[in-house]
């Protein structure tokens, strides 16, 4: 892999720190122009290379150069294969501990060792840390930052809470609240400071017409509770964001989510004595960079988050641009055609007015980059179609356009810029909802009046997947009850997993209707009855009816009591149960087998005895 | 004579994988005036009961094609019957620790190869640098055939039953039958506590009961029921696919798709008889004997640890067929601890027999019981 100098320390020509977007697509470019991946070296601190991008479960926006419409964690192993085909090295849940004047030393948590390398050229892609937020028993166990929330529960699928309140109406508070909502917790809230979205209004509607309310102008005073969250005290802020007397209210939660900005990992770039400055528009301290991404020291170059608060796509386009700098000086090669085109792409990417932020941050620098060009305007819904045609609702200039690109009939456009707001032409549309299971901001519906009742078409990325013919309520764009209806029919997407559910609604309705909520059975009948197997009082029942009636036909089939526990709190319920269905008293019921042991017993404390007893004889 | 509740075509006494799989089975072929009799709940008996291995690697020609039409059945489990059992095609790692045995094993793979199961044979050495896992220290060889593989048992018998009652047939669980009534050396009915049920044949598949059921009608069945002991652990993420068994070793043990680890060994000193109870001897010996083989198993806890009978039959194969003394009455017994995995084709084949008079997808003609009227017996060598 490396060149071992004296010492045991390990030489490469080029390390890259940090295997999120930017990082990658960094050690792509390189290894790729030196044509050998074994001169580049990825070091990261997480147990899978990618960053942030395995803990992402939302299809990403841009275009697809850039994996646009590609969920998050399948870009990243999209990008992981790609350099391990290079043969590029990576060292995983290894920290860079420090850039030396000598060496640059890895700590291996794993195996509790350090190393040492030298490079001739370092691309840091550090990329961010959370900020915090103060308020009154911010310590107490269930305040979470939202990169916690989603690495619990999308990378270890673990659930760190039921009901949440979040903190932040940013793309990602907005974006964790939907994956939480998707995961089967109940977000009662999100608040916010400022007055407005500052996340794309897209991935807001997604979550509102779920019936999460966003409230604006609010913050946090106070988590409540004595050994966890219990809830939380949130209050209306004046315009210098300070609370206002009298308007606090009491949310109850078990969870309270910190979605309230980022900050770059700037600390590796200052031990190469790279310059720092604050430009809070980039997110406060950043390293001093030209637009090749290098630094202030000639040999160290950084990409992505850490060198301003922004998005994967861009992160990428850093990436490969501080890549093919670093490569062309390796080589001696002229990289600069490649070069430019990624110009080109950030270029493009950073014209709407999401990137304005951006753009004045790098013009301190003395970067500038140009604005606007792109399309606002708004089209209007066209009135009550005969036959299934698509409605976009993505009222804001983002740079995105799948929807343009994957329309077969050519539909769609964005106006020439990747930042237009989209509009369908609709002699061409067919209905087809190619672009409803395409477009990230699950912003595409489509509609029909027919004779009796209209259809609207919603994407859906929810379990159970509804079944043909059930009646549901409708729901409108805040979440609002508006109507009863019924499914009609489902399309299933088994590759991409966003489906279209359609809904039959009264005609007049298919402008307001925007998601439908199933009218199922009562909370108490999806509580777990076992709750080492996670076995629910629905799941018992249904079994019951189909005649499965005896205990231990059922615990065997639903392995409940089949736990740890081994049924000594399911036992009665289960048979309460039979009795409650079957009619016959609990007393005459059939308790079942009580197999020992009665608690799991190690097999080494077995083992151990035994042969303590051999010995003995 | 208690009431008449009912008749039907055919009565099949015994809820567990061969009742319920031949329920089934008479219903595809048209018949499906059933009726099966289960004196507890389904799969109460030995299928519920057992490790839930699937293999092919038989000594006999015979029995390598039963098996192997049992796994076709298998493979498309879910599709003709409707329900997922857990089936996985893990593969069965045969260990032999006995310079005899293994030359057995060896001449076993020709045959199994001569019928086209595809089974490898491996040094230690290919064993643990495949299954690095498993300490090989005294293995003489093993065979490993990747179309083995194992099921959830319980899930099976509650497919099977829930196909074979939309089908039409009947299931009648906590329903025991007490006497079968035969008339001019025909089966005409059976009693049972809830009432007599008219019938046109009768066939025992009552398992540990077999003998005592086939009293009913007279006819004596070599069969007798031992205990084998059985227990599992708890859930470790799956990385075991495989059944791992030994004969001269005496164990069995696979991952089941929860993550638990089930095992269990014969014991010689088992008398005859039924009983359920377990014993506290054979924790201490399959634990101490496995933590040797397998040292991951250390760090593990037993869940739970019960019984069930193996019914054995004097050859150590099942006895399967039609009655010569009483017409009408049909026997599939005797599976000497490998009844389930044999269940699809056998419960097929005497679908065949009932209906048709014979059987066509396979010949089950060597397991009738008038084998053991000859002098030689070709005893099955692969049974823990």
């Amino acid at each position: 892999m490396v060149d071992n100098e004296a010492g045991g320390r390990k030489h490469v020509d080029a390390i890259v720190i940090g295997a999120g977007p930017a990082g990658l697509c960094g050690a792509i470019a390189i290894a790729e122009s030196i044509g050998d991946g074994t001169k580049v070296l990825v070091v990261d601190e997480g147990i899978e290379p990618g960053g942030q991008l395995p803990k992402q479960t939302h299809k990403f926006f841009g275009h697809e150069g850039f994996y646009a419409s590609v969920r998050g964690f399948e870009i990243g192993k999209r990008l992981v294969d790609k350099a391990k085909e290079l043969g590029i090295d990576f060292l995983m849940q290894t920290t860079l501990a420090g850039i030396y004047e000598d060496s640059i030393v890895a700590y291996d948590r794993n195996s509790n060792s350090v190393s040492e390398y030298t490079a001739d050229y370092i691309l840091i892609a550090t990329g961010a840390s959370e900020r915090f937020l103060l308020f009154k028993n911010n310590t107490l166990p269930g305040v979470y930052g939202a990169g916690a929330v989603q690495t619990l529960m999308n990378q270890y699928k673990v659930m760190p809470g039921k009901s949440f309140l979040i903190i932040g109406a940013g793309n990602i508070g907005l974006i964790v609240a939907y994956q939480l909502l998707q995961a089967g917790a109940k977000v009662k809230a999100i608040v916010e400071a400022t007055s407005k979205i500052g996340g794309y209004m897209v991935h807001a509607n997604k979550i509102m017409r779920l019936g999460v309310p966003i409230l604006l102008n609010h913050t946090i005073i106070s988590a409540l509770g004595e050994d966890r969250v219990e809830g939380a005290i949130i209050a209306q802020v004046d315009g210098k964001f300070k609370p206002i007397p009298g308007t606090e209210k009491e949310i109850t939660v078990d969870t309270i989510c910190l979605a309230v900005g980022l900050q770059p990992s700037v600390e590796l770039v200052a031990q190469t004595g790279g310059e720092i400055r604050y430009i809070s528009e980039l997110g406060g301290y950043v390293p001093v960079r030209d637009e090749n991404m290098k630094t202030t020291v000639d040999n160290v170059y950084v990409a992505g988050d850490l060198s301003g608060i922004e998005e994967a796509s861009t992160a990428m386009i850093e990436g490969y641009i501080a890549g093919y700098n670093i490569a062309q000086k390796i080589t001696g090669k002229d990289l600069s055609e490649k070069i430019t085109d990624m110009k080109n792409e950030l270029v493009e990417f950073r014209k709407g007015p999401f990137a304005a932020k951006v753009r004045e941050g790098l013009k301190k620098m003395g970067i500038s980059f140009p604005s606007g060009g792109y399309r606002e305007e708004i089209q209007q819904i066209p009135s009550s179609p005969s036959k299934l045609k698509a409605v976009i609702e993505c009222p804001q200039a983002i740079p995105c356009n799948p929807c343009e690109t994957s329309c077969p009939t050519g539909a769609i456009n964005t106006g020439g810029n990747i930042n237009g707001v989209p509009q369908v032409d609709y002699e061409k549309c067919t209905g087809c909802g190619i672009c409803v299971t395409k477009c990230p901001g699950l912003a595409i519906f489509l509609m029909q009046q027919r004779e009796e009742h209209s259809i609207v078409g919603i994407p859906y990325e929810f379990l159970p997947i509804p079944e043909k013919g059930s009646s549901v309520k409708l729901l409108d764009k805040n979440g609002k009850y508006v109507a009863d209806g019924q499914i009609d029919r489902v399309m299933i997407n088994r590759k991409e997993k966003t489906h279209i559910v359609f809904l039959k609604v009264p005609k007049g309705m298919e402008g307001v209707v925007r998601h439908f909520e199933m009218s199922t059975a009562s909370e108490e009948s999806q509580a777990y009855i076992c709750r080492c197997e996670e076995v629910s009082r629905n799941d018992v029942e249904k079994l019951i009816d189909a005649g499965i009636t005896d205990y231990e036909e059922i615990r065997r089939v639903l392995r409940i009591g089949m736990g740890p526990c081994g049924g000594k709190t399911c036992r009665s319920v289960v048979l309460q149960i039979i009795s409650e269905k079957t009619g016959v008293p609990i007393s005459e019921s059939r308790l079942g087998a009580f197999r020992p042991p009665v608690i799991p017993l190690p097999i080494d404390a077995i083992v151990r005895y035994a042969k303590g007893v051999d010995t003995d004889e | 004579m208690s009431e008449v509740k009912g008749a039907y075509n055919v009565c099949i006494i015994g809820g567990g994988i061969t009742g319920t799989a031949l329920a089934y089975s008479l219903c595809n072929l048209g018949e499906t005036s059933v009726a099966v009799f289960e004196k507890s709940y389904l799969s109460s008996g030995s299928t519920g009961r057992c490790g839930g291995g699937i293999r092919q690697q038989w000594s006999t020609k015979n029995n390598v094609r039963l098996a192997m039409r049992s796994v076709e059945l298998f493979e498309h489990f879910k599709e003709d019957v409707g329900t997922d059992i857990e089936y996985y095609q893990g593969g069965y790692l045969m260990l032999s620790y006995d310079e005899e045995e293994a030359k057995q094993f060896e001449k076993n793979v020709e045959i199994q190869r001569e019928e086209g199961l595809d089974v490898e044979i491996l040094t230690p050495k290919q064993v643990s640098e495949r299954y690095p896992y498993i300490n090989t220290k005294d293995l003489v060889l093993a065979t490993f055939c990747q179309k083995d593989g194992h099921a959830n048992p319980h899930k099976a018998v509650i497919g099977y039953a829930q196909a074979a009652r939309r089908m039409g047939a009947k299931i009648y669980t906590h329903t025991e039958v007490l006497g079968i009534d035969v008339q001019n050396g025909k089966v005409v009915g059976v009693d049972t506590n809830q009432g007599y049920f008219k019938c046109d044949a009768v066939v025992n598949a009552s398992g540990p009961w077999s003998k005592q059921v086939s009293q009913l009608v007279g006819v004596d069945l070599p069969t007798e029921s031992y205990r084998h002991q059985i227990f599992v652990t708890e859930p470790l993420e799956n990385f075991f696919p495989m059944m791992a068994i030994s004969f001269a070793g005496n164990f069995y043990m696979r991952q089941a798709q929860h993550g638990q680890f089930i095992m269990g060994q014969g014991d010689k000193d088992e008398k005859p008889g039924i009983n359920y109870n377990v014993t506290f001897k054979f924790e201490k010996e399959l634990t101490v004997k496995m933590v040797e083989l397998f040292p991951f198993l250390r760090n593990l806890r037993i869940m739970r640890h019960w019984s069930g009978m193996y019914n054995m039959s004097p050859d150590a194969q099942p006895i399967i067929g039609q009655s010569n003394i009483v017409n009408n009455y049909f026997y599939a017994v005797g599976y000497s601890g490998h009844g389930f995995m044999v269940a699809p084709a056998v419960t097929e084949a005497l679908a065949e027999l009932i209906v048709l008079g014979k059987t066509t997808h396979t010949d089950i003609s060597y397991l009738n019981v008038d084998r053991f009227a000859n002098a030689e017996v070709e005893k099955e060598k692969n049974v823990v």
